[in-house]
């Protein structure tokens, strides 16, 4: 038995309703509990910031495509690298850290969760693999559905049941969390070069539209009752005008969960934008906010860019290929047999560029006008808008008009005539900010009820104590310590023990991995429908057998079983 | 008895549909594979037990001495080198990876003699690439560049191009093209609908020819190019800009040809720009069975796929100065570990002796050239067969090899694991 | 100030040494200089001998003289921004990478990656030079910046590799791929080349001598008159490389 109490801490946490008080939180084997025994070792968290531990929502860290960005980075890969000290592994990398960069780094923040935002099940293997290799954080891997076969021969029959069962046999095979959907039918375009460019396009060769596509996962998602949403990247990612394509999606989501929303919009500043070209590209998160803000069954993430370089990688292969025709750098694609693609490409977000400085001021914009923070998370689509360990930066920005205002000064002096940014007077409190960072994101991942997000009795005792004394801060004027403060922790507690202390890691970790298992009754078992096998053997190069990814690949694995509505 | 679904640890196709027939320790049977896959499955020269050289003799030693006096060696040298892990699992690969950052070791896998080119070229210019299934179900063009399918990788046409059947291509044989480029008319060049010569080291002049036509600069192109005439090079332009969508595979006749990793540079941006009017993908033919694994997880740990020096405690990584054959050449090195390849039949002559002149220590199931340059050699259970682990196919599509029966070898996990304990213990950490 | 610094007989020779703490800037204050042999780390004095000869109040007065088997320290001069190195014989790979001001002179031959990514400053190589002379890091666009790196030798294959800025003189010849990736600055080359400019974006390169086995993408622009030490010669213009629509300038010696 191992017991930890931290002392005089001034606690936010949102899911219990706790909004800044000082108190006392016991740990004990790794949980949080009403008290503990007089030996139990002590930490005087000394009246700072402490919140339960950060939950990452969309980030792309671990498999297939993230990998090969580092691999084909040797530049980036040397602009971030530490030694191998005691416990901690050597790390490289700025933009696309080694795994155990990312994870250092993210435990650093405080960090004790993170959802990798595109895995494709054929490949899912690989990301399980760098999971185990990210020792801090627990993992959760969104599951491509965006260019499934499967998926749209049952949307093109109209068999939402079907989709329904393609979804539950997949994710088991592959151990993953929640249904993602890029690009929604654009991934099976790119398979010979097309894309589609609004949610009523055919999708060639399928018969289906986006739209359907959405809108049947939706009600699929729901028929399994998983724990998460549809996890949408909607169509037309980077497009100037592509607010309409958003609004259209908007439009389409009904509502079909009491404890969450039905549909989570990630990144949706890439998503926001007015104008027909990159001349005359502006900001349309007056609009999205509004819609956002008339439809409580709606969570987004920001997607907010920083200026700097980084590297974009996204399931959303012919995005990339936009983009490396702009930018004329390297590019890599990976287009995935009957299921989904991928492309990467390095960028630097200039604040010289108007464009990015709209895309920037966007970002901020979604956030403040998005009026209740449980429906906007914290996010940069890490890495594809910057870093996550620009996060610090973001929290200081939305936190202080000051600092967006000297930032402001710096930019393309047309940014205020394409975007609303200046005009918004809005400074989120610490609490507003505790929800965008970790509590919204455990009740949009429905996780709160395994113990994540929050510090009640029960739940898993993964805490951050921050070096910020909010008694003592404004941090509308403070934003430099904000920021330094939200850097670097005092404290990282994960599952009860202490793994990063004042920014030093002090142990080696062992993570768990979340993901879904819908039981369906036996006639939507795909595995026994002969129809399914036959084309899975036909069409894919391994074998089913060889497909599914064995449970000794998940050595701490945590299953949320659901029963299927079928 | 019969196991289905064998997967195949030859080569970088890691086919998975082979039905392995066994006899208590003893593979009798191999359904389904080619004849490279049999010689694997059914060949048997293991190593009994482990071995070290005492004067001119070799004499038997126990597991745990030979781990030991292993772990002594690499923890005195000053530029340790561990090298190989192309033909052992994911899971040992990375075991050695930790072991060197803990040494401070340069650590580098078989890609130094094969496709270490194509990394570089990647790293200048990206990767249009895909999974082999995509090639399957929709390229109807398909190109091999300096490569011989039939030879080296004997079920790559049947599996994935020329002969297998895919979802837009009911007819496979018939519906694609197959364009083969290389210097001598090869088996494979015999059933392609255009055979492309080369005279030796024109493949960058080639290339750099196509890329102009299909930027619509015909004009430029001189009567010949490296042989190849500029008829043919319209025709063989025409035919690639014909595709819905084509698919390059290229081998080691193009990454070992004089300007190496310029040539595969200049494929790539053949691909992109073919990509500006169809669809293309470009992919390099892999040898041996998990060298892609090891790029993999050489990458996720290190941050780089292969060459990498830890001797600064940072992950440092520049080929041509941390490749082992360039290293060994300098006579850098003062130890070496070798696990899972042969650099004694593959590397330069000048590297084997360097090799033969360090304490050089092999962990491999069999005797090979590399065991005449060793000091100690530790058997192991051959991945695939009586060890199992994960393996990346040539287009990074990971897949758990078999365990088809248990042997009385350690794994190279198992072994790596205990050396690693060592050499933690002896560190104080 | 003038620092001598004799290298010592060492166990194993071919170890190299790494040793990009011997830059000028860092003599001013002259203790606990750290270089590495293999994995080990050794205390200056421990590699060398050193002898100091005057006083120095800022790096641009500070001389390094370096001496005896000096083939294969690698990284000296990385980052100098000041000062002067002289290498009395050969010297190792990576010989002032990043260098942004100061001078290196190296007695004898240069071994890989000379002036790697430099900046500014001057390097005079007395005899040849390896691979990559003048070039960039592996995935980096854009390779030496400015400055000037001068040969007076020959040089291996990829010189001046993504040369961006600066001029890079060979007064011997380079070897295959030289100026390959070009995009900005100015390359000469006294002697023979092999395939000169492959892709090349931008800048410009001038040979003396001889190319071989031109490569067929690049698009003959009428004929200048350049010179070279002191002499003047006409010049085959070209433009390219039009298989990346290039905008570089080759001119090669009319025979």
């Amino acid at each position: 038995m191992s017991e930890l109490l931290v002392r005089n801490a001034y606690v936010i946490d949102p899911l219990s309703g706790i909004k800044g008080d000082i108190m006392d939180i016991a740990i004990r084997d790794g949980k949080i509990v009403e008290e503990v025994g007089r030996n139990a070792e002590v930490i005087d968290a000394d009246h700072c910031l402490t919140l339960p531990g950060g939950i990452d929502s969309h980030s792309h860290v671990c498999g297939t495509k993230v990998n090969f960005g580092r691999y084909m980075s040797p530049e980036d890969m040397r602009a971030g690298r530490t030694a191998r000290k005691g416990v901690m592994h050597v790390t490289s990398g700025y933009s696309v850290p080694t795994t155990f960069g990312n994870s250092y780094r993210y435990s650093t923040m405080g960090y004790t969760t993170v959802l990798e935002g595109a895995m494709a099940p054929l490949e899912a293997r690989h990301t399980h693999e760098e999971f185990t290799a990210t020792p801090h954080q627990d993992m959760l891997a969104n599951t491509l559905f965006d260019g499934n076969w499967s998926i749209m021969e049952a949307v093109r029959d109209r068999d939402v049941n079907r989709a329904a069962a393609v979804v539950a046999w997949t994710l088991s095979a592959v151990k993953g969390f929640a249904i993602k959907l890029t690009n929604p039918g654009g991934t099976e375009a790119w398979g010979f070069g097309e894309d589609v460019h609004s949610i009523r396009d055919q999708v060639p060769h399928f018969g289906v539209t986006p739209g359907e596509m959405i809108e049947t996962m939706i009600r699929a998602n729901e028929i399994l009752n998983l724990p998460h949403s549809v996890h949408l990247h909607c169509n037309c990612l980077g497009v100037p005008g592509n607010y309409q394509t958003t609004l259209d999606t908007i439009d389409l989501v009904p509502d079909l969960n009491a404890k969450r929303q039905s549909l989570y919009l990630t990144h949706l500043q890439f998503h926001s934008y007015g104008g027909s070209t990159w001349r005359d590209i502006s900001s349309k998160s007056e609009d999205i906010a509004r819609a956002v803000n008339n439809k409580s069954q709606l969570a987004i993430d920001m997607g907010q860019i920083m200026f700097g370089r980084t590297t974009t990688m996204t399931a959303d292969g012919p995005m990339e290929f936009k983009l490396y025709m702009l930018h004329h750098n390297k590019w890599s694609n990976h287009d995935v047999e009957l299921e989904t693609g991928s492309g990467i490409i390095p960028v630097y977000y200039s604040r010289k560029s108007l464009v990015n400085c709209v895309m920037w001021a966007i970002g901020l914009e979604l956030a403040l006008l998005v009026k209740d923070p449980w429906q906007c998370m914290l996010s940069t689509d890490n890495p594809n808008g910057a870093p996550f360990v620009k996060y610090p930066e973001i929290i200081a920005l939305l936190m202080s008009r000051r600092f967006r205002e000297r930032e402001m000064a710096l930019l393309d002096p047309r940014t205020g005539h394409y975007a609303p940014l200046p005009a918004i007077d809005r400074e989120l409190d610490w609490y507003e900010i505790a929800v965008m960072t970790r509590a919204a994101q455990a009740k949009a991942l429905g996780i709160s009820g395994i113990g994540k997000g929050h510090l009640a009795p029960g739940a898993e005792a993964d805490v951050a104590i921050y070096p910020l004394k909010p008694g003592l801060l404004d941090p509308s004027t403070d934003y430099q310590q904000v920021m330094a403060g939200f850097g670097k922790t005092r404290y990282t507690i994960k599952r009860g023990r202490v793994v990063a202390r004042d920014g030093d890691i002090i142990v080696e970790g062992a993570n768990s991995t979340i993901w879904t298992k819908a039981n369906v009754p036996p006639e939507y078992n795909l595995s026994a429908d002969p129809e399914f096998v036959k084309k899975f053997e036909q069409y894919y190069t391994v074998r089913m057998s060889n497909y599914p990814v064995q449970d000794l690949y998940l050595p701490r694995g945590v299953r949320i079983t659901t029963e299927a509505a079928l | 008895m019969k196991i289905e679904d064998v997967v195949c640890p030859f080569c970088g196709c890691l086919c998975d549909d082979l039905v392995v027939e066994v006899e208590g320790t003893r593979v009798v049977s191999v359904e389904n594979g080619c004849t490279l896959a049999s010689e694997k499955f059914m060949g048997d020269h293991r190593l009994k037990s482990p071995i070290r050289r005492a004067g001119k003799r070799w004499e038997e030693t126990s597991y745990n001495e030979a781990i030991r006096e292993t772990a002594e060696i690499l923890c005195d040298a000053d530029r340790p080198l561990l090298y190989g892990w192309s033909g052992t699992h994911g899971e040992a690969q990375s075991i050695g990876i930790h072991l060197a950052e803990l040494l401070g070791a340069l650590v580098d896998n078989t890609s130094t003699v094969c496709h270490g080119p194509s990394i570089m070229a990647i790293q200048e210019v990206g990767h249009p690439g895909c999974t082999l299934g995509q090639v399957k179900n929709r390229a109807d063009v398909i190109v091999y560049w300096g490569t011989n399918p039939i030879d080296a990788h004997p079920r790559h046409m049947s599996r994935y191009t020329t002969f297998a059947d895919g979802f837009f291509l009911k007819e496979a044989f018939r519906d694609r093209k197959v364009i083969v480029v290389d210097v001598r008319k090869t088996e494979s060049a015999n059933i392609a609908d255009e055979f492309v010569k080369i005279q030796p080291g024109g493949d960058y002049a080639v290339l750099s020819a196509l890329r102009a036509i299909v930027m619509g600069k015909r004009g430029i192109i001189p009567l010949s190019v490296s042989g190849v005439s500029r008829e043919q090079l319209f025709r063989v332009a025409a035919l690639l800009l014909s595709a819905k969508f084509g698919a390059i595979f290229f081998g080691l006749g193009l990454t070992m040809s004089p300007g190496k990793y310029k040539n595969i540079r200049n494929a790539i941006e053949l691909t992109e720009e073919l990509n500006r009017h169809t669809k293309y993908t470009i992919s390099p033919m892999r040898g041996h069975w998990n060298v892609y694994g090891s790029n993999e997880v050489f990458t996720w740990i290190s941050g780089y796929p292969y060459a990498v020096d830890f001797a600064r405690g940072i992950a440092f990584y520049n080929p041509g100065e941390t490749t082992s054959v360039d290293v060994l050449r300098r006579k850098e090195c003062d130890a070496c570990l070798v696990v899972a390849s042969d650099p004694g039949a593959h590397f330069p002559k000048a590297c084997a002796e360097h090799l033969a002149q360090i304490p050089t220590i092999q962990i491999d199931p069999h005797t090979n050239a590399t065991t005449h340059l060793s000091r100690i050699q530790i058997p192991v259970a051959v991945t695939g067969i009586d060890a199992e682990g994960t393996a990346y196919r040539m287009d990074g599509v990971p897949i758990r090899t078999r365990m088809l029966f248990k042997g009385n070898y350690p794994s190279d996990t198992e072994i790596l694991e205990r050396l690693y304990a060592l050499v933690k213990e002896a560190k104080g950490l | 100030m003038r620092v001598i610094l004799q290298t010592k007989p060492r166990k194993n020779p071919h170890i190299p040494i790494e040793a990009e703490a011997v830059i000028p800037q860092n003599f001013l204050r002259k203790n606990d200089i750290r270089v590495y042999e293999g994995n080990k780390e050794r205390k200056l004095e421990e590699i060398f001998y050193i002898t100091t000869e005057g006083p120095a109040v800022s790096p641009d007065q500070v001389e390094i003289v370096l001496a005896g088997e000096t083939g294969t320290l690698k990284r000296v001069g990385e980052y100098m921004n000041a000062g002067r190195i002289v290498v009395e014989g050969d010297i190792g790979m990576h010989c002032g990478n990043f260098m942004s001001a100061g001078e290196i002179i190296i007695r004898g031959n240069a071994d890989a990656w000379l002036g790697r990514e430099m900046r500014g400053g001057m390097i005079r190589c007395e005899g040849n030079a390896g691979h990559y002379c003048a070039a960039g890091y592996r995935g980096e666009k854009r390779g030496m910046r400015g400055g000037t790196v001068e040969v007076m030798g020959n040089s291996g294959d990829f010189t001046a590799e993504y040369l961006c800025g600066g001029e890079v003189r060979i007064h011997g010849d380079c070897g295959d791929l030289t100026g390959v990736e070009m995009r900005g600055g100015t390359l000469i080359i006294g002697g023979n080349c092999h395939r000169p400019c492959g892709n090349m974006t931008g800048g410009t390169c001038m040979i003396f001598g001889n190319a071989d086995a031109m490569l067929p993408t690049f698009r003959s622009n009428g004929i200048e008159e350049r010179e070279y030490e002191g002499q003047r010669f006409q010049m085959m213009v070209f433009r390219g490389d039009v298989a990346n629509r290039g905008k570089g300038t080759l001119l090669i010696r009319k025979k």
